[in-house]
């Protein structure tokens, strides 16, 4: 039987004991808890991409932890689509991994609330960044996020592919016709065996290259939309004659190859994307060589183009271990080796140390020299855009698929983005 | 329940009311504490998440801030967002359509199992296993390579001259292939059937035989009716199944509802409004909705089932 003045007297015990040894550890300080070498600590970290960039990510922690003994990091990773309700639900229950790599959509929910650490108050050596790029990963003066790396946006193409169909390779100075003429000529000249590209109309970040092109900021400053919904159908009717044509491949062919691109599977000879995507283009299409030239646009002195952080590190703010955390980062953003073992495969990378640290061969000096080619267009980087804006990029995608299953007309779908977007801005207000 | 024959001999001997109630009193404690950890989680990981989730339905929440009050704006904007009422008919037809074909494959493997020939054993689990592992991760991923551009499916049909194509990016065929899988996963209701064709007594179809009915009328004379409230328990627990569907919609159209939107399902709207969007109050309400309509469904069921459920001993 259990006595109860004995059992009592045990749980009292054990209570004020637990209290004691708890009273006894390290004390979260202002640094937060550190670990030694006989002792390391753990942080998680956690990053979207696919297989090749978790190699390189594994070879990059495996470096850190080595020269860190005092640090495990401990790393996962998934698609970028599964990616943010992930972080969704580790946020609401307070348990967001130590380190995150983040995407500058994001920036402002996640950071706007709370949820990140501000940089400032940890050692992260920014001296070698270029100091038009730190404000990317600032809101309202504090740091969130590093960019790891830059990128531009850039129309792929496959040479061998182009010149088996005889097609002549472009330059790049095209308007918005030459590159639509261009794509059908691919369809036809293939027989519809390779279409010309992706519907480059269902992007978000083209149809907002394109909104500079004309002159608009997506955005205004105080977080309303900069367009109209007569500029968006603009936009959708820029492709509307090559939809269910060679020129673009449908949208079921799309959905059937994600996860993987058209292009990455082969199946378009183009795609309007990120230069940085280089190296997960060349692993799935087994291709010898990609090309970048830049977007088209109708006015030839204003491509409308810039570098944005393709990438940023970020902290959880209720991290326990601000310093690992912080050496992590700075590790990642600043050390040569890093940028050797990822090259291009993130971007750019943003801090010249690690740029002057790596060599950039075959492929990815491609990338460097595009980036270098389009410097004289090149405008200011976006802030972080509104509250909620990965909804709306998400809701842009979506709209345009079923624009191109010809679920929605070109009015549908302007009509039930605006009705989205504008929710959304009150939501948020 | 527990009461045991000492109880039932104690209470005839002498202070019978006072020891009946302190022994009740006793079994009550134990049977409560025995109950406790069960009604623990209940309470923390059931009752309180339902109470805060009725209440985050008024609210505008978003996972971060402090949730604000809004009354019924959550349930009202509902009837005017077009995904919304997409996901219902989504559900809808995948409930009214895939339900009642599971059940009747179902039914029917399971009557050419009660019968006795060799390797039974064998079939049964050979059955029941898409059940078993049907819900996984790892089905919806075998399912969606399937269905996919030049997957098996594409190949077989096209061996007969039917060029479909894939299915997973054809909006119009999604739909046929989710009822497809669920028809598949019939050998949970398969294995309450079986056990309940075991229990219909041999001589009604013998004595059936003897009147001359054929095969047909067995069938809805005897194993209907006597089968009923197997039936109506399996149509239920389905339908309630059913309305729930989410892990293979989200894997099979990359958690978005896609392509166009038709496979769009409640749940996976639900998720999505909750986790992609920060709406979590209008996520919640979506959860009530849910909850209150299945109720409804299930009272009609039971409404209803008075008129074609027959149990022993029924005076009809």
């Amino acid at each position: 039987m259990i006595n109860r003045r004995h059992f009592l007297t045990t749980v009292a015990v054990g209570t004020a004991s637990a209290a004691a040894l708890a009273a006894c550890g390290t004390g979260p300080s202002s640094s937060g808890e550190t670990g030694s070498a006989e002792k390391p600590v753990t942080i998680n970290y956690t990053w979207w991409g696919n297989d090749d960039r978790a190699e390189r990510t594994r070879k990059a922690i495996a470096l850190f932890e080595s020269k860190n003994p005092d640090i495990k990091v401990n790393g996962n990773f998934t698609d970028f689509a599964g990616y943010w309700q992930k972080r969704a639900t580790e946020a609401a229950g307070g348990g967001l991994p130590d380190v995150m790599q983040w995407d500058l959509s994001y920036l402002r929910d996640y950071g706007q609330r709370n949820q990140l650490l501000d940089l400032g108050t940890v050692k992260i050596n920014t001296d070698a960044f270029d100091k038009s790029l730190l404000p990317s990963g600032q809101i309202k003066g504090k740091t969130y996020g590093i960019p790891t790396s830059t990128n531009a946006f850039a129309v792929y193409y496959d040479p061998a592919k182009l010149a088996s169909l005889g097609v002549a390779e472009p330059d790049g100075s095209w308007t918005y016709k030459e590159f639509n003429d261009f794509l059908t000529e691919v369809g036809t000249k293939s027989n519809s065996a390779l279409f010309g590209s992706t519907d480059y109309t269902g992007v978000w970040w083209m149809f907002n290259i394109w909104l500079r092109q004309n002159g608009i900021e997506a955005f205004t400053e105080d977080g309303k939309l900069g367009f109209t919904k007569d500029d968006m159908k603009k936009w959708w009717n820029t492709t509307a004659g090559l939809r269910g044509t060679p020129a673009i491949v449908s949208e079921e062919r799309v959905t059937q190859l994600a996860p993987k691109s058209p292009f990455g599977s082969n199946v378009t000879a183009t795609e309007v994307t990120w230069d940085n995507f280089m190296a997960g283009y060349l692993a799935d299409s087994g291709a010898k060589e990609l090309k970048l030239v830049p977007v088209p646009s109708d006015d030839k002195d204003n491509l409308g183009l810039f570098l944005k952080p393709s990438m940023l590190m970020v902290a959880s703010a209720k991290t326990k271990y601000k310093d690992a955390a912080a050496r992590f980062i700075d590790f990642m953003v600043n050390d040569p080796e890093v940028g050797q073992i990822f090259k291009t495969s993130r971007g750019v990378p943003a801090s010249k140390t690690q740029r002057d640290g790596t060599t950039f061969e075959g492929t990815d000096k491609l990338v460097v020299d595009y980036e270098k080619s389009i410097e004289k267009y090149l405008k200011d980087a976006p802030q972080p855009p509104i509250v909620g804006f990965g909804t709306l990029e998400a809701s842009f995608k979506r709209v345009s698929s079923d624009l191109n299953y010809g679920k929605l007309t070109i009015d549908g779908a302007a009509d039930a983005w605006f009705k989205e977007a504008e929710d959304l801005i009150k939501q948020n207000a | 329940m527990t009461q045991s024959p000492t109880l039932s001999r104690r209470s005839t001997s002498s202070a019978p009311a006072l020891r009946k109630s302190r022994q009740r009193g006793a079994d009550a404690r134990a049977g409560y504490t025995f109950l406790l950890p069960w009604l623990l989680g209940f309470i923390a990981l059931t009752v309180g998440p339902m109470i805060s989730s009725l209440y985050l339905s008024f609210t505008n929440y978003n996972l971060f801030d402090p949730p604000k009050w809004i009354g019924l704006d959550n349930y009202t904007t509902l009837f005017q967002d077009e995904r919304f009422l997409q996901s219902v008919g989504v559900t809808v037809g995948y409930v009214v359509f895939g339900t009642p074909l599971k059940l009747a494959a179902a039914l029917a493997v399971a009557m050419l199992l009660n019968s006795k020939r060799r390797g039974q054993g064998f079939y049964r689990s050979a059955f029941y296993a898409p059940s078993l592992i049907g819900a996984s991760v790892s089905i919806a991923i075998v399912w969606k390579a399937m269905f996919g551009d030049n997957g098996p499916v594409d190949q077989g049909l096209s061996i007969f001259g039917i060029n479909l194509g894939g299915w997973v990016g054809n909006p119009s065929m999604t739909m046929p292939m989710f009822i497809l899988l669920t028809v598949w996963q019939f050998g949970a209701p398969m294995v309450i059937f079986l056990a309940g064709l075991k229990q219909i007594p041999n001589d009604l179809y013998e004595a059936a035989s003897m009147d001359g009915a054929g095969p047909v009328r067995k069938f809805f004379n005897i194993t209907w009716p006597m089968l009923s409230p197997v039936i109506f328990f399996n149509l239920l627990m389905e339908t309630i199944h059913a309305f729930q569907i989410f892990a293979s919609a989200y894997i099979i159209s990359n958690g978005e509802g896609g392509p166009a939107g038709s496979t769009l399902f409640y749940t996976l709207y639900l998720y999505l409004r909750g986790f992609s969007d920060f709406r979590m109050g209008y996520a919640s309400a979506m959860a009530w909705l849910l909850v209150i309509v299945v109720g409804i469904i299930t009272l009609i069921f039971f409404r209803t089932s008075k008129s074609w459920v027959h149990y022993s001993g029924d005076a009809k």
